[in-house]
Protein backbone atom coordinates (compact mmCIF):
# COMPACT_ATOMS: atom_id res chain seq x y z
CA UNK A 1 0.00 0.00 0.00
CA UNK A 2 2.86 2.49 0.94
CA UNK A 3 4.60 1.83 -2.21
CA UNK A 4 1.62 2.22 -4.16
CA UNK A 5 1.46 5.52 -2.50
CA UNK A 6 4.73 6.61 -3.04
CA UNK A 7 4.55 5.48 -6.57
CA UNK A 8 1.56 7.56 -7.35
CA UNK A 9 3.49 10.36 -5.41
CA UNK A 10 6.56 10.10 -7.88
CA UNK A 11 4.70 9.11 -10.75
CA UNK A 12 4.70 12.72 -12.57
CA UNK A 13 8.44 12.99 -11.74
CA UNK A 14 8.98 9.21 -13.14
CA UNK A 15 7.67 9.76 -16.52
CA UNK A 16 9.41 12.97 -16.83
CA UNK A 17 12.86 11.27 -15.78
CA UNK A 18 12.09 8.73 -18.42
CA UNK A 19 10.53 10.45 -21.08
CA UNK A 20 11.64 13.85 -21.38
CA UNK A 21 15.88 12.90 -22.43
CA UNK A 22 14.11 11.55 -25.56
CA UNK A 23 12.36 14.84 -26.47
CA UNK A 24 15.66 16.96 -25.57
CA UNK A 25 17.46 14.06 -27.54
CA UNK A 26 14.47 15.28 -30.41
CA UNK A 27 15.15 18.54 -29.98
CA UNK A 28 18.94 18.58 -29.95
CA UNK A 29 18.79 16.30 -33.12
CA UNK A 30 16.21 19.19 -34.82
CA UNK A 31 18.84 21.67 -34.28
CA UNK A 32 21.05 19.71 -35.75
CA UNK A 33 19.18 18.91 -38.92
CA UNK A 34 18.36 22.75 -38.98
CA UNK A 35 21.92 23.72 -38.50
CA UNK A 36 23.11 21.39 -41.02
CA UNK A 37 20.37 22.43 -44.18
CA UNK A 38 21.25 25.85 -43.05
CA UNK A 39 24.67 25.30 -43.76
CA UNK A 40 24.37 23.20 -47.08
CA UNK A 41 21.83 25.84 -48.33
CA UNK A 42 24.65 28.53 -47.78
CA UNK A 43 27.36 26.58 -49.29
CA UNK A 44 25.19 26.48 -52.46
CA UNK A 45 23.70 29.54 -52.66
CA UNK A 46 27.22 31.35 -51.71
CA UNK A 47 28.83 29.27 -54.54
CA UNK A 48 30.01 30.96 -57.71
CA UNK A 49 27.17 29.31 -59.36
CA UNK A 50 24.12 30.90 -57.60
CA UNK A 51 25.17 33.85 -55.54
CA UNK A 52 21.36 33.74 -54.19
CA UNK A 53 18.93 31.98 -52.35
CA UNK A 54 15.93 31.75 -54.21
CA UNK A 55 12.00 30.53 -53.81
CA UNK A 56 13.38 26.87 -55.87
CA UNK A 57 16.56 26.77 -53.40
CA UNK A 58 14.08 26.83 -50.81
CA UNK A 59 11.54 24.36 -51.81
CA UNK A 60 14.36 21.90 -52.34
CA UNK A 61 15.93 22.75 -49.03
CA UNK A 62 11.75 22.13 -47.65
CA UNK A 63 12.08 19.35 -49.07
CA UNK A 64 14.88 18.53 -47.87
CA UNK A 65 14.10 18.81 -44.14
CA UNK A 66 10.43 16.83 -44.90
CA UNK A 67 12.21 13.44 -45.30
CA UNK A 68 14.02 14.26 -41.87
CA UNK A 69 10.38 14.71 -40.64
CA UNK A 70 9.61 18.63 -40.28
CA UNK A 71 6.59 20.11 -41.59
CA UNK A 72 7.14 22.13 -44.34
CA UNK A 73 4.10 24.56 -43.91
CA UNK A 74 6.02 25.83 -40.29
CA UNK A 75 9.44 26.32 -41.46
CA UNK A 76 10.27 29.66 -42.13
CA UNK A 77 13.28 31.08 -44.07
CA UNK A 78 14.84 34.57 -44.04
CA UNK A 79 17.46 35.62 -46.44
CA UNK A 80 19.04 38.29 -46.15
CA UNK A 81 22.81 40.68 -47.61
CA UNK A 82 25.03 42.37 -46.23
CA UNK A 83 24.50 45.03 -48.23
CA UNK A 84 20.92 45.29 -47.40
CA UNK A 85 20.53 43.89 -51.60
CA UNK A 86 17.97 41.56 -52.48
CA UNK A 87 19.38 38.20 -52.09
CA UNK A 88 16.34 35.70 -52.81
CA UNK A 89 16.45 36.90 -56.50
CA UNK A 90 17.56 34.67 -59.08
CA UNK A 91 18.11 37.53 -61.56
CA UNK A 92 20.58 39.54 -59.85
CA UNK A 93 22.72 37.38 -58.56
CA UNK A 94 24.69 38.90 -55.55
CA UNK A 95 28.20 39.65 -56.52
CA UNK A 96 31.52 38.48 -54.56
CA UNK A 97 32.53 39.97 -51.56
CA UNK A 98 28.89 40.35 -50.30
CA UNK A 99 27.54 38.24 -47.51
CA UNK A 100 24.38 36.16 -47.45
CA UNK A 101 22.75 35.35 -44.35
CA UNK A 102 19.92 32.94 -43.59
CA UNK A 103 17.93 32.12 -40.91
CA UNK A 104 16.04 28.92 -40.93
CA UNK A 105 13.35 28.71 -37.74
CA UNK A 106 11.03 26.10 -36.33
CA UNK A 107 8.66 25.80 -33.67
CA UNK A 108 9.46 23.57 -30.99
CA UNK A 109 6.40 22.28 -31.96
CA UNK A 110 4.88 21.17 -28.12
CA UNK A 111 8.45 18.79 -27.34
CA UNK A 112 8.96 21.46 -24.15
CA UNK A 113 5.27 20.34 -23.20
CA UNK A 114 6.24 17.52 -21.07
CA UNK A 115 8.22 20.09 -18.78
CA UNK A 116 5.08 20.81 -17.47
CA UNK A 117 4.97 17.31 -15.16
CA UNK A 118 7.58 19.10 -13.37
CA UNK A 119 5.85 22.38 -12.57
CA UNK A 120 7.47 24.19 -16.07
CA UNK A 121 5.32 26.11 -18.35
CA UNK A 122 7.01 26.02 -21.63
CA UNK A 123 7.02 29.25 -23.76
CA UNK A 124 4.17 29.62 -26.60
CA UNK A 125 6.16 31.20 -29.19
CA UNK A 126 9.98 29.72 -29.03
CA UNK A 127 11.68 29.00 -32.20
CA UNK A 128 14.35 26.46 -33.31
CA UNK A 129 16.60 28.58 -35.17
CA UNK A 130 19.89 27.58 -37.04
CA UNK A 131 21.69 30.38 -38.73
CA UNK A 132 24.52 31.81 -41.38
CA UNK A 133 26.39 34.25 -43.30
CA UNK A 134 28.57 33.21 -46.30
CA UNK A 135 30.49 35.23 -48.63
CA UNK A 136 29.52 35.01 -51.78
CA UNK A 137 31.10 33.42 -54.21
CA UNK A 138 29.58 34.77 -57.58
CA UNK A 139 31.58 36.51 -60.27
CA UNK A 140 29.44 37.67 -62.85
CA UNK B 1 12.06 3.66 3.76
CA UNK B 2 15.80 2.36 2.16
CA UNK B 3 13.87 1.18 -0.95
CA UNK B 4 12.64 5.16 -1.12
CA UNK B 5 15.98 6.57 -0.20
CA UNK B 6 17.55 3.69 -3.31
CA UNK B 7 14.85 5.16 -5.62
CA UNK B 8 15.89 8.49 -4.91
CA UNK B 9 19.87 8.23 -5.39
CA UNK B 10 18.89 6.43 -8.60
CA UNK B 11 16.80 8.97 -10.15
CA UNK B 12 19.61 11.73 -8.83
CA UNK B 13 22.14 9.58 -11.03
CA UNK B 14 19.88 8.77 -14.28
CA UNK B 15 18.94 12.82 -14.26
CA UNK B 16 23.04 13.25 -13.62
CA UNK B 17 24.00 10.91 -16.52
CA UNK B 18 21.40 12.52 -18.99
CA UNK B 19 22.39 16.46 -18.56
CA UNK B 20 25.98 15.33 -19.09
CA UNK B 21 25.06 13.27 -22.17
CA UNK B 22 22.34 16.34 -23.14
CA UNK B 23 25.28 18.76 -22.87
CA UNK B 24 27.85 17.19 -24.47
CA UNK B 25 25.55 16.62 -27.49
CA UNK B 26 25.11 20.63 -27.52
CA UNK B 27 28.84 21.21 -26.83
CA UNK B 28 29.43 18.72 -30.32
CA UNK B 29 27.04 20.97 -32.23
CA UNK B 30 28.44 24.27 -30.80
CA UNK B 31 31.97 23.63 -31.38
CA UNK B 32 31.38 22.74 -35.20
CA UNK B 33 29.33 25.90 -35.48
CA UNK B 34 32.24 27.94 -34.42
CA UNK B 35 34.54 26.39 -36.57
CA UNK B 36 31.99 26.69 -39.61
CA UNK B 37 31.94 30.47 -38.02
CA UNK B 38 36.26 30.82 -38.24
CA UNK B 39 36.22 29.47 -41.23
CA UNK B 40 33.80 31.53 -43.18
CA UNK B 41 35.38 34.47 -41.51
CA UNK B 42 39.05 33.37 -42.55
CA UNK B 43 37.87 32.76 -46.01
CA UNK B 44 36.07 36.28 -45.99
CA UNK B 45 39.13 37.91 -44.34
CA UNK B 46 41.62 36.39 -46.91
CA UNK B 47 39.68 37.91 -50.06
CA UNK B 48 39.75 41.41 -49.23
CA UNK B 49 42.17 43.10 -51.81
CA UNK B 50 43.92 45.71 -51.25
CA UNK B 51 42.85 48.20 -54.13
CA UNK B 52 46.08 50.32 -54.55
CA UNK B 53 48.51 47.64 -54.79
CA UNK B 54 46.11 45.82 -57.02
CA UNK B 55 46.85 48.88 -59.45
CA UNK B 56 50.35 48.01 -59.25
CA UNK B 57 49.26 44.83 -60.20
CA UNK B 58 50.59 43.04 -56.88
CA UNK B 59 47.65 40.54 -55.69
CA UNK B 60 47.60 41.67 -51.15
CA UNK B 61 45.25 41.12 -48.41
CA UNK B 62 44.69 44.94 -46.93
CA UNK B 63 44.82 44.20 -43.28
CA UNK B 64 42.49 46.23 -41.99
CA UNK B 65 39.56 45.47 -44.23
CA UNK B 66 40.43 41.56 -43.52
CA UNK B 67 40.38 42.36 -39.57
CA UNK B 68 37.15 43.94 -40.01
CA UNK B 69 35.86 41.42 -42.39
CA UNK B 70 36.62 38.53 -39.82
CA UNK B 71 35.19 40.55 -37.59
CA UNK B 72 32.01 40.76 -39.38
CA UNK B 73 31.31 36.90 -40.31
CA UNK B 74 32.66 35.98 -36.87
CA UNK B 75 30.22 38.53 -35.45
CA UNK B 76 26.99 37.35 -37.70
CA UNK B 77 27.68 33.28 -37.86
CA UNK B 78 27.75 33.76 -33.47
CA UNK B 79 25.24 36.21 -33.38
CA UNK B 80 27.55 38.43 -31.08
CA UNK B 81 27.61 42.28 -30.28
CA UNK B 82 30.18 44.46 -32.56
CA UNK B 83 32.36 44.21 -29.29
CA UNK B 84 32.14 40.25 -29.72
CA UNK B 85 29.76 39.94 -26.54
CA UNK B 86 26.93 37.59 -27.07
CA UNK B 87 24.02 38.89 -28.34
CA UNK B 88 20.60 38.51 -26.36
CA UNK B 89 19.25 35.86 -29.12
CA UNK B 90 22.71 34.03 -29.49
CA UNK B 91 23.40 30.67 -27.13
CA UNK B 92 26.78 31.83 -26.11
CA UNK B 93 27.58 33.21 -22.77
CA UNK B 94 31.05 34.39 -22.71
CA UNK B 95 32.44 36.78 -25.16
CA UNK B 96 34.48 35.14 -28.36
CA UNK B 97 38.07 36.29 -28.22
CA UNK B 98 40.18 36.57 -31.57
CA UNK B 99 43.66 34.94 -30.00
CA UNK B 100 45.29 35.51 -33.56
CA UNK B 101 44.38 36.89 -36.68
CA UNK B 102 47.78 36.63 -38.95
CA UNK B 103 48.17 38.28 -42.54
CA UNK B 104 50.60 36.15 -44.58
CA UNK B 105 51.25 39.11 -46.92
CA UNK B 106 52.28 38.83 -50.69
CA UNK B 107 56.13 39.61 -49.73
CA UNK B 108 56.49 35.66 -48.11
CA UNK B 109 57.97 33.14 -50.23
CA UNK B 110 55.15 30.56 -51.47
CA UNK B 111 54.58 27.68 -50.60
CA UNK B 112 54.97 29.23 -47.39
CA UNK B 113 54.52 27.31 -43.93
CA UNK B 114 53.03 29.20 -41.58
CA UNK B 115 53.57 27.68 -37.91
CA UNK B 116 52.66 28.94 -34.34
CA UNK B 117 54.45 27.31 -31.81
CA UNK B 118 51.80 28.69 -29.34
CA UNK B 119 48.90 26.95 -30.66
CA UNK B 120 50.54 24.13 -32.08
CA UNK B 121 48.70 25.20 -35.35
CA UNK B 122 50.96 24.65 -39.09
CA UNK B 123 49.24 24.77 -42.26
CA UNK B 124 50.78 25.64 -45.68
CA UNK B 125 50.08 28.90 -47.90
CA UNK B 126 50.38 28.48 -51.72
CA UNK B 127 48.88 32.25 -51.65
CA UNK B 128 48.24 35.02 -49.57
CA UNK B 129 46.35 34.55 -46.76
CA UNK B 130 44.75 34.79 -43.37
CA UNK B 131 45.58 32.47 -40.04
CA UNK B 132 42.34 33.10 -37.53
CA UNK B 133 42.60 30.99 -34.08
CA UNK B 134 39.58 32.46 -31.93
CA UNK B 135 38.45 30.96 -28.45
CA UNK B 136 35.04 30.26 -27.47
CA UNK B 137 33.91 29.01 -23.92
CA UNK B 138 31.37 26.61 -24.15
CA UNK B 139 27.81 27.48 -22.04
CA UNK B 140 27.38 24.74 -20.10
CA UNK B 141 23.78 24.19 -19.54
CA UNK B 142 24.59 21.66 -15.93
CA UNK B 143 27.67 22.39 -14.11
CA UNK B 144 27.86 18.78 -14.39
CA UNK B 145 30.47 18.70 -16.66
CA UNK B 146 33.97 20.64 -16.28
CA UNK B 147 34.28 23.91 -18.07
CA UNK B 148 34.71 23.51 -21.54
CA UNK B 149 36.65 25.99 -24.20
CA UNK B 150 38.16 25.57 -27.55
CA UNK B 151 40.81 27.36 -29.77
CA UNK B 152 39.23 27.02 -32.88
CA UNK B 153 41.78 27.72 -35.67
CA UNK B 154 40.64 28.45 -39.46
CA UNK B 155 42.67 29.55 -42.76
CA UNK B 156 41.97 30.42 -45.65
CA UNK B 157 43.89 31.72 -49.46
CA UNK B 158 43.13 34.16 -51.46
CA UNK B 159 41.17 32.65 -54.44
CA UNK B 160 41.48 34.20 -57.85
Amino acid sequence: MKQILVFLLFSGMFCWLMFSPVYKHVLVLRQALLQQEADYLLEVGASGRYGYIDETLIAESMARLEESGFEPDKLEYAVGSTSGAEAGNASMPLARGEGIKLIIRYPYDGLMNIDRLIGIEPEDDAFLSASGMKMSEYVP
Amino acid sequence: MHKLVFVVLMLTLWWLLQAVQLDEELALSVVHEGKRAVDRAAHAAAQQLDDEKLELGVLAIDSEEAAAAARLYLRENLRLEPDLTPRADGYLRDAVEVRVLDIVDETMPFPYVYRNEEYDYEVTFRRPGVVLIVNIVYPRVFAALPPIEWELKGAAELVY
